[in-house]
């Protein structure tokens, strides 16, 4: 970490994320994907669960533009639709997951005698890979979207306190926090307004690359048939309901994987992007 | 170094017993009855509770637990709900092809990510690296069942080269090859990207080592001070790296079994899972974290081994 | 560095090698491969209905009697003759001699007896067979010496001979029950089969193996034995396409579970044949729990049926392979009523929605209609398998469009059994298959038969008399016009939607030679005596 204090200031970061291909692509791509997700209900052709009988498994063409699937529906109202079904079990993931670790995190770092006890703790939980979360939330409340959630969010906290208690121990060796709690500051403040600005940059890093990740393991764990259910439109649930027409109609199953491969590369490449932007040095 | 390796012992067991815990709750707040479920639909009331009685289901809470270490440390760990055969037993035949497909899987993809990560490293900006790079972010970001469902779909049906449906026998034998390539290339190849980075990152490092400038004042030949000094050095970050990496590979052989109807734990836990057979779910994800501990255990002691500044500390 | 990249290169070249010289390799002579969907939870005949358990059941052991390929004719097999009584209450069967057990000892009468008392139920430990009716109303089954057993009625049973043939009435070993007690069927078997137990993973694979004194084959094979196949392995893979594309590839010798869609294509391909059953009944329905709310109401259930378009629907599922039914009992089977076909509520969107006006459920504010507080919703459940999804999502949507909220539950096979005995939903799909309507309408609408299979809680005493009348009926014509009430009374009552009547197809990889569909309980391969490999 750098002794870098001031927080960065948002017009620069997105310069210098402009500055770079990469970053530029997958800026566009990210706030596409965003605006598209959050428009789905207005840009999309027609209901995503309406069954044309008569329209089966067809390839792309002039009137469904990304083919229909097995029941006949639209794939791409369903893909627009699933879009937000995806990135809300990510985002709501990243953010319960994401708080809890960051409070913890802080709490470590600020209050040193816990600091030992907090990252046992962590260590613990960082000790299952999140896919035995996914298995074990599965198993106890039943398959579906809660359990999913649930899972990623348990798997984010451990990484999250890493993160910004790593951050945040550098911000704590230096004289101003000492000289902030000599003149009788309160803690709370203390970390929200001097230990937390300082932090926002990791997190916004890491946030972004756990984003994707936490959408290929939900996608992952609703194509095993443990996430969302049918018909709800998600699109590793697609995907799963596709690949049984696999051999007639591949492309009932591919657009929807092909779909979370952009979604997910478009926040891998911006989270790379941020760090190059905002602290190349951050090993995350 | 002795005391690293205490340390680590002593974390892990907490860990284990939150396993334990965890397998315990599973089988507390599950909706289901187990011993109306194991009856069946047309069990009467009596048969319900003489099998309660029978599984212990009638005790309080913290003897329950009791008796579920205890049953565990015999190897015990209950019967399916649905078959009546012993976890255990299922278990073991499904360890082995899950043991030999990760084996498959990273004896081509550890040393590709390596040769590419240290490529990368080398021309450092270049094109290649530029390739190498892109295609490890590619690497991250595909969904496993895609990879898999494109090799089934190109390589299994289109050009009938290849079998896609199950295990064809032990891995010495030309059809278990034959039937182990693709779900070992789906697997592996989701874990090229990520060892190509760390591998990147790590000889990136080493390079710009002293020692590395030295030997190359020295004159030493390029090759060398490649594979000697700098690979030699990054490699141990990089052996850390990837024992770290385990649990990303058992969430995508999780999802390979599946694809590929390989007759491994994940695919019976997952199986298990949607047929809420309780006991058998819990056996597996037990099996699964169990395994996971032992061998980050290993990989951090192994660390400690072989890291001079672990070794001090 | 470059020695490191040429070794990767080198791995990666002997990689791609292998598989292509992996592939010259052929699998063993007279060892095949029968790909299923799913796998039975144990293979007991008393404790098991699925036809998962069936198709095995058949390889495993024998019935006294054996259903010919025209799904009609009663063939000799463990009995080689039998008598009826004047009065249909006693049959005497003079069973084969020499018959044997796979693990060499001698069948008789007795073993014989004791597998059909386990049946219904009047052996210790007491084994509650949840198709016990379908011995008939027994007092007593009895071996009169080794090779004569007698079994005897308490009132007459017109079809006992055919639902002898079934799964349910095999031979097993008395000693081999006891001996495993709960784990019969799970760690082994011992049955006089032309297939013996070899070794089972659940959800994996049953290997069966030749069973090498077996002479008594039914005579519709031209092979009555011992069977030319050595080792047979049933081999569960999930997923349709992977099943699809391994008969393609010859990795796989035999099934009956390809999807509706890949029937056609499948057809076309020159390794694969296809062969078919034309005597087959088996039919999908949804049906309706008559006493749970919303459902209990006939005007729901008549929108139901004339909102959902069976013509499209079966189209689009079965892609051609199945054909839309409107009444329960299939045109061709025995006691058909052609005029409560004509009463079935049709596909009319705007009557369904009329009917519900008329009955006062009215447009509610999300779309679901109400009546008297209540929202016409209601909770499906149904076995987790491709067909249903799709069937589910369509006629989820169909009836969305008349205001009717149907919600669907799936589960995986092995629970669904057990949560399709519950009274926790509304309606559910099944699919089942039946000889007669005389059988398909005793299986589900007597009263007794509550709460499975009789899953729709129908308890009408007047059906419940007119099937006692059919049941005991000695003349044909008496008993098909009791059939013919029942049918019209629930074409009006609308209690469950008849959606397709589905066809047998077993496919066959080119490897093998001798298969033939027969289909008896939905099992396509039956006893597989003439089935050989060519190379």
């Amino acid at each position: 970490m750098t002794t870098a204090i001031e927080a960065p200031r948002k017009p620069s970061v997105l310069r210098m994320l402009m500055r770079d291909v990469g970053g530029t692509i997958s800026l566009v791509l990210v706030v596409l994907i965003l605006l598209t997700a959050l428009l789905a209900p207005w840009i999309s052709p027609r209901d995503p669960y309406e069954t044309d009988l008569l329209a089966i498994m067809q390839p792309p063409n002039e009137t469904y533009w990304l083919g229909t699937d097995g029941q006949g529906r639209d794939i791409l109202a369903r893909m627009l639709y699933g879009l937000r079904v995806t990135l809300a079990m990510g985002l709501a993931s990243l953010i319960f997951g994401g708080v809890i670790g960051a409070v913890v995190g802080f709490c470590a770092a600020y209050y040193r005698r816990a600091d030992g006890t907090l990252m046992r703790l962590m260590d613990i939980l960082l000790s299952f890979p999140a896919i035995l979360f996914g298995l074990a939330l599965a198993a106890i409340f039943g398959p579906g979207e809660t359990s999913v959630v649930i899972a990623l969010s348990i798997a984010t906290i451990p990484l999250m306190a890493r993160i910004v208690r790593g951050s945040a121990l550098v911000v704590m060796g230096l004289d101003y926090i000492e000289a902030a709690r000599a003149i009788g500051m309160s803690d709370a403040r203390l970390i929200w307004r001097h230990l937390a600005p300082n932090c926002l940059s990791a997190i916004f890093v890491f946030s972004t690359l756990r984003l994707g990740q936490v959408i290929l393991l939900g996608s992952a764990l609703s194509f095993l048939g443990l996430g969302a259910q049918p018909p709800l439109a998600e699109l590793g649930a697609m995907a799963a309901q596709g690949r049984n027409f696999l051999f007639i109609a591949p492309h009932i199953s591919v657009i929807p994987s092909v779909g979370i491969f952009v979604i997910v590369l478009a926040f891998n490449l911006l989270g790379d992007a941020l760090r190059d932007a905002l602290d190349p040095r951050l090993r995350i | 170094m002795l005391r690293h390796a205490a340390q680590r012992l002593l974390l892990a067991l907490p860990v284990l017993f939150g396993v334990l815990l965890i397998g315990f709750l599973l089988m507390q707040v599950v909706p289901t009855d187990p011993a109306t479920v194991r009856a069946g639909p047309q069990a009467t009331a009596e048969v319900v509770a003489a099998i309660r009685t029978e599984l212990g289901l009638d005790e309080p809470i913290w003897k329950q637990f009791v008796l579920y270490v205890a049953r565990l440390a015999q190897g015990d760990l209950g019967v399916s709900i649905i078959n009546n055969v012993p976890v255990s037993q299922e278990l073991g035949s499904t360890i082995g092809p899950t043991l030999e497909l990760m084996f498959a899987s990273l004896v081509w993809s550890i040393p590709l990510g390596i040769a590419m990560g240290t490529v990368a490293a080398y021309w450092r900006g270049s094109f290649i690296d530029r390739i190498v790079m892109a295609f490890s972010v590619a690497g991250v970001s595909v969904p496993v069942f895609f990879l898999g469902l494109l090799l089934i779909w190109l390589v299994g049906f289109q050009w009938q080269l290849l079998p896609f449906t199950g295990r064809g026998g032990p891995l010495w034998t030309l059809d278990g090859i034959k039937a182990v390539i693709l779900p070992a290339i789906t697997l592996g190849g989701v874990f090229v990207g990520p060892v190509a980075r760390m591998t990147r990152t790590a000889v990136v490092d080493a390079l710009s080592a002293e020692h590395v400038r030295t030997a190359r004042a020295k004159g030493l030949s390029e090759g060398i001070v490649v594979r000697r000094h700098a690979l030699r050095n990054a490699l141990i970050p990089v052996v850390t790296l990837i024992g770290l990496q385990i649990g990303f590979l058992l969430g995508g052989a999780v999802v390979t079994e599946t694809i590929f109807s390989w007759p491994g734990v994940g695919r019976l836990a997952v199986g298990a899972i949607l047929s809420s057979d309780f006991p058998m779910a819990q056996g597996t994800i037990i099996v699964l974290s169990a395994g996971f501990i032992v061998i980050n255990l290993i990989v951090d002691l192994l660390y400690g081994a072989l890291d001079p500044r672990v070794r001090q500390s | 560095m470059r020695a490191m990249l040429r070794r990767a290169t080198l791995a990666g070249l002997a990689a791609i090698g292998l598989g292509g010289i992996a592939q010259a390799q052929a699998p063993a002579r007279n060892q095949i491969v029968i790909m299923r969907e799913i796998d039975a939870d144990r293979y007991d005949p008393h404790r098991s209905t699925a036809l998962a358990t069936g198709e095995v059941m058949t390889m495993l052991s024998d019935t006294l009697v054996a259903m010919d390929f025209d799904m009609r004719t009663i063939r000799p097999l463990l009995a080689e003759r039998w008598e009826v009584s004047q009065d249909g209450l006693v049959y005497t069967f003079h069973l084969r001699r020499n018959v044997t057990f796979c693990d060499g000892k001698p069948f008789t009468a007795r073993d014989m007896a004791f597998s059909l008392n386990r049946w219904i139920g009047r052996t210790q430990p007491r084994i509650t067979s949840p198709v016990a009716w379908r011995a008939g109303d027994v007092k007593e089954i009895s071996a009169v010496d080794d090779h004569t057993l007698r079994y005897e009625l308490n009132r007459p049973f017109g079809e006992l001979l055919s639902q002898l043939t079934l799964f349910f009435a095999s031979a097993i070993d008395p000693a081999t029950v006891e001996r495993l007690g709960d784990n019969f069927g799970v760690q082994g078997f011992n049955g006089t089969g032309p297939f013996c137990w070899g070794s089972w993973t659940p959800r994996n694979e049953l290997v069966l193996n030749r069973h090498q004194n077996y002479r008594w084959g039914p005579d519709f094979y031209q092979n009555r034995g011992p069977a030319h196949l050595e080792r047979v392995t049933w081999r569960v893979i999930p997923e349709a396409a992977s099943r699809v594309a391994a008969l393609q590839a010859s990795q796989a010798d035999l099934t009956q579970y390809i999807p509706a869609a890949f029937v056609e294509p499948l057809s076309r391909v020159p390794t694969v044949q296809r062969l078919r059953q034309p005597n087959y009944f088996w039919d999908v329905f949804m049906g309706f729990k008559v006493d749970k709310p919303v459902v209990n109401d006939i005007a729901i259930r008549r929108a139901v049926h004339m909102a959902v378009d069976r013509n499209a629907l079966v189209r689009a599922v079965w892609a051609g392979q199945a054909e839309a039914a409107r009444n329960i009992v299939n045109p061709n089977a025995a006691d058909y009523d052609a005029e409560s076909d004509r009463m079935v509520p049709a596909f009319d969107r705007a009557a369904a929605i009329r009917t519900l006006e008329e009955a006062g459920w009215r447009a509610g504010p999300d779309g679901v209609r109400v009546k008297d507080g209540q929202r016409a919703t209601f909770l499906l459940y149904a076995i987790n398998t491709l067909d249903n999804q799709r069937m589910g999502e369509i006629i989820q949507q169909a009836l969305r469009q008349v205001g009717i909220e149907m919600r669907i539950q799936l589960f995986d096979a092995t629970v669904a059994w057990g949560r399709l005995a519950t009274q926790e939903f509304d309606a559910f799909f099944l699919s089942y298959p039946y000889v007669s309507a005389t059988d398909a309408l005793n299986l589900y609408w007597h009263s007794r038969n509550r709460p499975t299979p009789n899953r729709m809680n129908w308890a009408d005493p007047q059906t419940d008399q007119w099937l006692e009348a059919g049941r005991s009926a000695l003349q044909p014509e008496e008993r098909a016009r009791y059939a013919a009430l029942i049918q019209r009374q629930l074409a009006e009552q609308a209690p469950w939607l008849t959606v397709a009547r589905t066809q047998l197809n077993l496919f066959a990889s080119n490897r093998i030679q001798g298969a033939r569909a027969h289909g008896l309980y939905g099992a396509g391969i039956y006893k597989g005596l003439d089935i050989r490999t060519v190379r």
